[in-house]
Parts: C-alpha cells; sequence; structure tokens
C-alpha cells in the first residue's frame, strides 16, 4: 500500500472516530430530550437533526458551506477575527461526517430511550434520584444496546462519508483525502492497484466495527 | 407512632376531572372503584408525580403539597414509597441493587446493613445477588416492596400490587402483603378494584367513582352500610332494588315492593327517615334468602319475616354453590328484567331440597338482612 494509502487510512479512522466521540457527546443529550422532554421548537431540531438523512450528501455539504465557509454565516465572522477557516482542513471533514452521522444515531439512541419504562424513571425519582442521576443510573444503562448500535451506525457512515466531506474539506491528498475520496481518486486515475487495496481495507475495517458492536452488544444483555 | 394524613386534590385533565378529598390515618387505606375512577392518578398526586391543580397534602404534619401556599414538594423529598403495579424493578440491578437504591445518602457500611436487614425481614436473603428477570411474581413484589420500605417512607403507596399475578399466587400474597403491611406498621395507601381485596387489606376503604369520592368508612361499616345506591353499584351488591317507603321509624322502616310490604331494620347509627310515598332503594345479599323446606310444618308469619313465593326461573353453578332467579308469583314486571331475586345456597342445600326437580319456593328474608341506601 502506497504512503498516500496509508495516510488516507490513517485520516479516515481519525476523522470516524472523532465525529463518533463528537456524536456521542452531541447525540446522546439530544435524544434523551428528544424522547423525554417537550420542549419549544422540539419538531424543529428533529427535523434540522433527520434532514441529512434523506438530503443528498452534497447538499448537506452545500448547506455546510453556507453556514462554515470563509464567507458563510458562522465562517466569515471567525475568518475575519482570526484568519483562519475550518474549510478545508480535516477539521472539516470530522464536522461533516459528524453531520451525516448524528440522524442514525440520534434515531436509533432516541428509540431506544423511548423503550425504557418510564415507571423506572418514576421510581428512581420516587427513590430520591433527581433528574441527571436517573438518567445515568437508570435510562442509559437500560438503553446501553441501542445507544452502543447507534455509536456503530455512526462510526460506519462516518467511515464512509464521501459527498458532504467533499464539499466542506475538499480533497487535498495527505490532508483531507479520507478512504473513500483516494479511492475514488484511485480508480479516475485508473491506479486500480490502490483502489482494491483501500476497498478491502475499509471492507476489514468495517467488518470488524460490526464484530466488535455485536460482542459489546451481547455482553450488555 | 400514630399517623395522620389528608389529602385535597383537584386535577383536570381532558375529559376527566379529579376532585377529591379524604383522611385516613393508621394501617392501610384502600383507594377502591372501577377502573378510570381516578385511584392511580391519587396516587402519583401523591408521590409528586404529578401536579394537582388545586388543594392539600399533608402527611404526619408536613405539607408535601399546597397550591395556595405555593408548596410542591418533589417526588425526591417527599418521602412516600411507590409500589408500582409493574413492581418497575431496575433490571440491571441485582435484588440488593435494588432495596438499596433508595438509601445512596447513607454511609456504605449502613446501607449495607439496611439492605440485609429489610432482605431478611422479607424472607429475601437468599436472593440478594439474582436479577428480577430471575425471580417469580411473588418474590418481585417482596422485592418491590422492600424497596420502597427501605428508605423508611412516612407513606407507602401501592398499585394494584397483585394484578400481575395469577388467580391462586393472587390469594396466597393477598394475605402475605396483609402481614407485611401490619408487621411493617408503616401507614399505606393501596389501589384495587376488586373488592374482596379491598376488604381483606384495608382499614378504611375510600370508594371512587368517576374522579369522586363517594364513601369513606372503615371497611366493616362499608360492607355493612354503604352510604348510596351508588357505593353498593360500585361495590357489586347484588340484588339492588326500589321500591316506595310506606313507613318509616327510627328502628323500622317498611318498603312497598313488587305487591309486598317488606319490613327493613333502620340504620342503627344514621337512622334514615323517609317520608311516606317517596322511592327508596335498598339491597337483599343473595346469600340471606331462606327457602323454606315443604316437608316441615306450614311457615308461621311470626317465624318468618317478610314471607314471598316464586318460581325459579334460571340458575347458574358456580362450583360451591348454585345461583337462583326467582321470579315473584305476584302480577307486575319482574324488577332486575326476568327475574326479582338472586339468590344463593350452598350445593348441599340444593341437593337436599332437591331444587332440580323442585321449582317452586317459598322465601323469607330476615328484616335485618334488608339494607336501605339513603339517596
Amino acid at each position: 500500500m502506497s504512503a498516500e494509502a496509508l495516510s488516507a487510512l490513517g485520516l479516515s479512522i481519525r476523522v470516524a472516530v472523532a465525529a463518533t466521540l463528537l456524536n456521542a457527546l452531541i447525540g446522546i443529550p439530544l435524544a434523551y430530550l428528544l424522547a423525554r422532554r417537550a420542549f419549544r421548537g422540539r419538531a424543529l431540531v428533529d427535523l434540522v437533526v433527520t434532514l441529512p438523512l434523506v438530503l443528498p450528501p452534497t447538499v448537506t455539504g452545500y448547506y455546510l458551506i453556507v453556514l462554515l465557509g470563509r464567507r458563510g454565516w458562522l465562517g466569515a465572522p471567525v475568518y475575519a477575527l482570526s484568519g483562519w477557516s475550518v474549510a478545508f482542513t480535516w477539521y472539516a471533514a470530522v464536522i461533516a461526517a459528524t453531520v451525516m452521522a448524528l440522524p442514525l444515531l440520534v434515531r436509533t439512541a432516541r428509540a431506544a430511550i423511548e423503550s425504557v419504562d418510564r415507571e423506572l424513571e418514576k421510581a428512581a425519582f420516587t427513590l430520591g434520584r433527581s433528574e441527571w442521576r436517573t438518567v445515568l443510573e437508570v435510562t442509559l444503562p437500560l438503553a446501553r444496546n441501542g445507544i452502543i448500535a447507534g455509536l456503530v451506525l455512526a462510526f460506519a457512515r462516518a467511515l464512509g462519508e464521501f459527498g458532504a466531506t467533499l464539499m466542506l474539506a475538499g480533497n487535498i491528498p495527505g490532508k483531507t483525502t479520507t478512504v473513500p475520496l483516494a479511492i475514488y481518486t484511485a480508480v479516475q486515475t485508473g491506479e486500480m492497484g490502490e483502489a482494491v487495496a483501500l476497498v478491502l481495507a475499509l471492507t476489514a475495517l468495517s467488518c470488524l466495527v460490526l464484530i466488535l458492536a455485536g460482542r459489546l452488544g451481547a455482553r450488555a444483555a | 407512632m400514630s399517623h395522620r394524613f389528608s389529602v385535597e386534590i383537584t386535577k383536570r385533565l381532558p375529559g376527566f376531572t379529579l376532585d377529591v378529598s379524604w383522611t385516613a390515618g393508621d394501617g392501610v387505606a384502600v383507594l377502591f372503584g372501577p377502573s378510570g375512577a381516578g385511584k392511580t392518578l391519587t396516587l402519583q398526586c401523591l408521590a409528586g408525580l404529578i401536579r394537582p391543580d388545586a388543594g392539600r397534602v399533608v402527611v404526619d404534619d408536613r405539607v408535601l403539597f399546597d397550591a395556595a401556599a405555593g408548596v410542591n414538594l418533589p417526588p425526591q423529598q417527599r418521602r412516600v414509597g411507590y409500589v408500582f403495579q409493574s413492581y418497575a424493578l431496575f433490571p440491571h440491578l441485582t435484588v440488593a441493587g435494588n432495596v438499596g437504591f433508595g438509601l445512596r445518602d447513607r454511609p456504605r457500611h449502613a446501607r449495607e446493613r439496611r439492605v440485609v436487614e429489610v432482605l431478611e425481614r422479607l424472607d429475601l436473603a437468599g436472593l440478594a445477588h439474582r436479577r428480577p428477570s430471575e425471580l417469580s411474581g411473588g418474590q418481585r413484589q417482596r422485592v418491590a416492596l422492600g424497596r420502597a420500605l427501605a428508605i423508611d417512607p412516612a407513606l407507602l403507596l401501592l398499585d394494584e400490587p397483585l394484578s400481575a399475578l395469577d388467580a391462586p399466587l393472587r390469594r396466597a400474597l393477598r394475605d402475605e402483603l396483609r402481614s407485611i403491611l401490619s408487621g411493617w406498621g408503616t401507614a399505606a395507601v393501596l389501589v384495587t378494584h376488586d373488592f374482596t381485596e379491598a376488604y381483606r387489606l384495608a382499614d378504611r376503604i375510600i370508594v371512587y367513582e368517576n374522579g369522586r369520592v363517594i364513601q369513606s368508612a372503615p371497611r366493616a361499616e362499608l360492607l355493612w352500610q354503604p352510604a348510596s345506591e351508588a357505593v353498593a353499584r360500585v361495590m357489586g351488591l347484588r340484588n339492588v332494588l326500589h321500591g316506595v317507603v310506606v313507613k318509616a321509624t327510627p328502628d323500622r322502616i317498611q318498603i312497598a315492593w313488587r305487591g309486598h310490604t317488606l319490613e327493613a331494620v333502620n340504620s342503627p347509627t344514621r337512622s334514615y327517615l323517609p317520608a311516606p310515598e317517596s322511592p327508596i332503594a335498598f339491597f337483599i345479599r343473595p346469600e340471606y334468602v331462606r327457602l323454606i323446606r315443604k316437608d316441615r310444618s306450614a311457615p308461621d308469619a311470626a317465624h318468618h319475616m317478610n314471607l314471598m313465593r316464586g318460581t325459579v326461573v334460571g340458575e347458574a353453578d358456580f362450583g360451591t354453590v348454585w345461583s337462583l332467579r326467582l321470579r315473584l308469583d305476584t302480577p307486575g314486571a319482574p324488577s332486575q328484567g326476568d327475574f326479582d331475586l338472586e339468590v344463593e345456597v350452598p350445593h348441599l342445600v340444593y341437593e337436599i331440597l332437591e331444587i332440580e326437580r323442585d321449582r317452586h319456593w317459598e322465601f323469607s328474608i330476615h328484616r335485618g338482612s334488608i339494607h336501605v341506601l339513603p339517596t
């Protein structure tokens, strides 16, 4: 495998791990709020989180550029202040992968949390537990399998992210070229050996993740 | 220690309003009534899981809720134990973990000692490391009780604690629950829609119907003196009948019914004196109607009160007793569809009297067995 392919593989793993961590950080609380709380704008939050699941990835990527690009709503002030833009960095790949993977985690985790009997939470309240402690000691442990499944899906989605990443992060070898982008480039330039090596590597990695997740799930049950 | 608590709750929900007020003290107060009468909603208001629109809840001089004063303690601070209908045991924790769940504030050794003590008192000591999924229905109930009792609650709430069990177990556990509750001495409120269960477990019974309390009384008083026809119906009493008052005195009431004049004892504690000619409801327990044997001397009006004649028009075998439907000989429409009285006789009596062959009977009802229902 070439140095470029190895770098793409390393970057892909880094991006997928970072995006999965971000997903856990944002997605699990979001899934809890959507499952258990009635608040203003709940339907809107649900819609915005879910949209990347149905929109073409390039459209999601376009919105991300509008938001975070050098001339974007958030990107422009940041660029004016610091001269730095997230676009075309590996952070951009992480953001794109996070946004694309989020609906998978949120939907799976939300369903898992909704399936936890509310009476168990009420029982915890009458036994002196705050809502926060109840979430940590009752709700999340019982929703654990669903949340793990959601994180696995999110990781797999992040690993395979292509369209939105290309839009926001570009395809800069050694910097933002993840494995899917590298495969695309290799096929375009006729380097079939390289393409096959990366395809097999990605396939093996995905299998490994699924097997590990299966083991985790089996132990939790 | 003597307990005293008072409950006054108004809660409006779409299509249903709960508006109740009652008090209870030591022992077990049972909220009894049909499904959807607001019993569980009351428990949830007591536990702080639902906020009433108005009212006041006081347990042993501690105000848990007072809408006017803006007091609404969260469930965490109420010290109210709740045994859920489904038990709501934490499936990911062991029996010991469940029972110790409410003791987090105590030092580790004190917590462990308390868990051991509770498990021993409830005969669960050998099961400390089991998961709820590995327990029988009766064991689960004891764990749920133990978890709620471990925190030394000021009040214990039990929502249909026996409904998750099948019939034979239910009866055994009903008696076990009774001895646990009286042994522990915690004031308790228990919800059920089964009158036998209510009567077995209660010291006081509070009858609910459609979001209101229609009677609150010690259990024996409820059994023998339902306050109204509505209470009699919720209790599932049979032979709830309608007649017209002939004459009422503090100790007797005469009632015209189906061409007879029945004599009933007036309530000894709350004499009821309706005017003559006014409609009156009363009930006759099916097991208190006496069929008169034909192989003895002819009935004597001095020995047999409220003497009547009728025909068996229907019967049903309930295993140990026969339920007979009697239609009076007097002309006019029968009072309960196609019959006038339901009469219950033990199997042995049914066989001795050869009721299967002989359908026409003379029977009497003692005046003390005709219970007047005030309106």
